[in-house]
């Protein structure tokens, strides 16, 4: 059982470093629109066809 | 079948043919508006906005080139001053924009400006319709920027949020901050102590258990100090008030159960309840995380209504009137007002008289009669007649004045159930403070060891947050459901009314209408020029802006006209060449009308003789027969200015047993108010300008998105997409939403009363009442949510 001594406060540590990332992520305005950026991920990044003209897409991601 | 507007869903009139590719295939369109905008966003292959979006757009503008011309303004310096933030040559601006319908069209937005040059980063909130856009403002303009959004159908404004608006920011990051804290924070606890809590067996030896309560106090300090902070000061707030409120049992709760916890850890000897103390506050955290977010999202949507309060003029340079920013105005300058307008700035009046609606700086809603030489106010509406303006004094500071005055009337008026429940809580906090105490010393005599746990309990236990969240929550929740309906609510407490609406009272023009006159026929007395007669009306219209004036807009208007006035629901007169025309219903002209012309609507004439007539037709909007079919009152009524034939058909052909015809503006307010004194309850909808005080009388105002701002500002309920069958959407939600604000107070109210006596007695123990108190919260949340759908 000893080990829980050693085990406990390392999962302290862990939940310190997880409150810190979401106190950094609030900071960051990430949970000021959960709508938009919940399906962001589903919406593709390229435009195609006249995707030589630009200077702000994501390099090497086709189709 | 009827075919559908591909970009906005609209039925297609038949005879229009309005075509562009898009995937390949040819898609039809309802306008050109939407055809152009179809068009620049398959140009600029966007065209898989098609495939994400999972709402339609909403009907595009047909006259853009007036709105671009318009948004030349905000390349003003004055505008950049206040609303751009500007290092060195990074431009950085905050713009709300109306037609954001779902997450593609934030994805449209972004993309389409990405492919501006010296645009260096753009975020679309969706949920709050806004944009933050950061531009080189070398390469680029805002004009160009604005103009660009324009081109996909979109309308953005620049925009600053108000003050109070960026503390509910920082209040609702601080809010998620101290929830997480208390989530993570109570998950670890209550891991440590479920063990220690079935350990059943007596496994777990007394230094192991020792060391668990040691690091749950660890745990539980950073909930206590950080995370309930927010119950200490409001507690504390309400006690230099000398009142109660809700928190003054909780933070009494916290305070009693942490200290004796940190006795019993320390001295070795004695329960804690560790677990229960960072529950409680989590769980609190989350009703009260609830109630401010839905707070916040109302603020910020009815901040974006803002936009709809005129922040341009129109200036007058000899004949030429130029559109300019409200702000820009400088003293001795000339300013138009047309009817239904607000007035820019103070000023004196040089030309021409009104009727000024001087409610939102006074409060009385009579109407002021001002001619030439008198002062006008900045915030006034002038309903009646077109004033120019000589400007007194700069905009600075009053316009804004007023503008955050409103809002925060908007903010106060709390829904009536809610403040009842407000202050009913004050006495059960009394009464429930007056029983933990009356027990505490009771359970002294019997078991002295019991005591201060059983005062525990009877706090967390009756603590009312699930009757504070009842309210809230369900309007929240209907509010939310509404809105992604594309209705919007301008004050919640009009849901409660709804579902007493027992009389709706239904404007014609604009409304069940589409309110766009097309001139469908001319005919003129024998001897009269036909061209003359619509140049004459055309010239006289353009200083008007009701939908009859955007009939004769096509038509050539160079003519000069002096002395114009017009008056709301009769017409237009002014001189033409020194010669007096008066153009609008039979009643104005006050002349006989020959039998071939009968039939015409609007009629022009000058000097006691008739010259023309026109025959001006308005088409019945699609949803207004089904919006009428689908509502089940009593009483319904059709208040119109127009003429009776006219009316009676529109009444007909939507089967509206009751119609009024030619009805002035106090003519309809006399009519709600005589229905309102024989105890009904009115619902108004209504688009126009002579609308706008029965919309105020209402009990219920409902209004559509491409009303007249006087009607915006004065409804309840804003319909964003113009579709009339959402108000039967909001009548059943209205229903749902009422039907459930009585379950939760009553499951509240029963809650709390069935477990007095438990709590009393000692059969409860800390933990027990957590879960008792959080699980009657969580049920009254739950059975909220349940509107969402």
């Amino acid at each position: 059982m000893s080990i829980i001594y050693v085990l406990i406060p390392i999962a302290i540590l862990l939940v310190c470093i997880a409150i810190g990332v979401f106190f950094w992520a609030v900071k960051s305005n990430q949970f000021e629109d959960l709508e938009r950026h919940g399906s962001s991920i589903l919406f593709d990044d390229d435009l195609p066809k006249k995707a030589n003209n630009q200077n702000t897409k994501t390099p090497g991601k086709h189709d | 079948m009827q075919t559908k507007c591909f970009h906005c869903d609209l039925v297609i009139a038949p005879q229009l043919n309005y075509h562009t590719n898009v995937f390949g295939n040819q898609q039809s369109f309802c306008c050109p508006g939407c055809c152009a905008v179809a068009e620049a966003i398959v140009n600029n292959g966007l065209e898989d906005y098609y495939h994400y979006r999972s709402e339609f757009a909403e009907k595009a503008q047909e006259n853009e080139y007036e709105m671009l011309q318009t948004l030349k303004v905000f390349d003003d310096d004055s505008i950049l001053q206040e609303f751009v933030e500007i290092q060195d040559d990074a431009s950085e601006i905050q713009l709300t924009i109306s037609g954001i319908n779902c997450a593609a069209c934030g994805w449209l937005i972004e993309k389409q400006l990405a492919k501006l040059t010296g645009i260096m980063k753009v975020g679309v909130n969706v949920s709050a319709r806004r944009a933050s856009i950061t531009w080189n403002n070398e390469h680029l303009k805002l004009s160009q920027i604005l103009s660009h959004i324009e081109k996909i159908g979109y309308h953005a404004k620049p925009f600053q949020p108000e003050q109070h608006e960026a503390s509910f920011r920082q209040e609702n990051k601080a809010f998620l901050k101290r929830l997480g804290l208390a989530g993570l924070m109570t998950m670890q606890v209550m891991m440590l102590n479920i063990g220690v809590f079935f350990d059943l067996f007596g496994h777990i030896d007394a230094q192991t258990k020792q060391y668990f309560n040691w690091i749950s106090l660890l745990l539980t300090t950073p909930v206590i100090l950080y995370s309930a902070a927010e119950f200490y000061s409001s507690a504390w707030r309400a006690l230099r008030a000398k009142v109660v409120n809700m928190d003054v049992p909780i933070v009494l709760a916290l305070s009693l159960t942490y200290v004796s916890g940190v006795f019993a850890t320390v001295q070795n000897n004695g329960q804690t309840y560790f677990e229960s103390l960072c529950m409680f506050v989590f769980l609190l955290l989350i009703s009260r995380y609830l109630e401010h977010s839905a707070r916040y999202k109302a603020s910020q949507l009815s901040a974006n209504m803002l936009e709809y309060m005129p922040t341009t003029a129109n200036l007058v340079e000899g004949k030429q009137i130029t559109p300019v920013l409200a702000k820009s105005l400088m003293v001795e300058q000339l300013v138009l007002v047309k009817s239904g307008e607000m007035v820019p700035v103070d000023g004196i009046i040089i030309e021409g008289a009104g009727q000024l609606d001087e409610a939102m700086l006074t409060g009385e809603f009579k109407l002021v009669s001002k001619s030439s030489g008198q002062t006008v106010f900045a915030g006034s509406v002038n309903q009646l007649g077109t004033l120019t303006i000589k400007v007194t004094k700069s905009l600075k500071g009053s316009m804004l004045n007023q503008i955050s005055l409103l809002q925060n009337q908007a903010l106060l008026s709390k829904p009536k159930i809610a403040s009842l429940a407000d202050q009913f809580s004050q006495y059960f906090v009394l009464a429930v403070l007056v029983i933990s105490l009356s027990s505490y010393i009771i359970w002294l005599q019997i078991n002295p060891s019991q005591a201060l746990w059983v005062t525990i309990s009877i706090l967390i236990a009756t603590c009312p947050c699930a009757l504070g969240l009842a309210t809230p929550s369900a309007l929240s929740c209907a509010v939310a459901h509404l809105n992604s309906k594309g209705v919007l609510l301008k004050r919640a407490d009009a849901l409660e009314k709804i579902s007493k609406v027992d009389w709706v009272a239904l404007d014609k023009t604009g409304t069940l209408t589409e309110g766009k006159f097309t001139l469908a026929d001319c005919i003129s007395v024998p001897g009269q020029n036909k061209n003359r007669c619509l140049q004459l009306a055309a010239s006289l219209e353009q200083y008007s802006s009701h939908p009859i004036a955007k009939a004769f807009s096509d038509i050539t208007n160079t003519l000069q006209v002096s002395d114009f006035s017009s008056k709301i629901g009769q017409g237009v007169e002014g001189k033409i060449d020194g010669i007096h025309f008066k153009l609008g219903s039979v009643s104005f002209v006050g002349l006989a009308v020959p039998k071939d012309i009968l039939g015409c609507n609007v009629f022009l004439s000058t000097n006691d003789k008739l010259l023309c007539g026109f025959l001006l037709t308005d088409k019945v909007r699609t949803g207004s027969a089904q919006m009428i079919k689908k509502i089940k009152v009593n009483h319904l009524t059709l208040l119109s200015g127009d003429i009776p034939s006219v009316v009676k058909t529109v009444a007909n052909s939507l089967n509206i047993p009751n119609w009024l015809a030619q009805q002035t503006p106090e003519d309809k307010l006399h009519v709600v108010q005589k229905a309102q004194n024989n105890n009904h309850v009115v619902l108004m909808v209504g688009d126009g300008i002579n609308d706008g005080p029965v919309l105020a009388q209402a009990d219920v105002s409902v209004t559509l998105g491409a009303s007249s701002d006087l009607a915006k500002s004065s409804a309840d309920v804003i319909l964003l997409d113009n579709s009339l069958e959402k108000i039967s959407v909001v009548f059943a939600i209205a229903k749902r939403c009422r039907a459930k604000i009585i379950q939760n107070m009553g499951w509240a109210l029963g809650y709390n009363l069935l477990v007095l006596p438990l709590a009393v007695t000692g059969f409860l123990s800390p933990w027990m009442a957590v879960v008792g108190m959080s699980l009657s919260s969580l049920i009254v949340v739950a059975n909220s949510i349940r509107l969402l759908k």
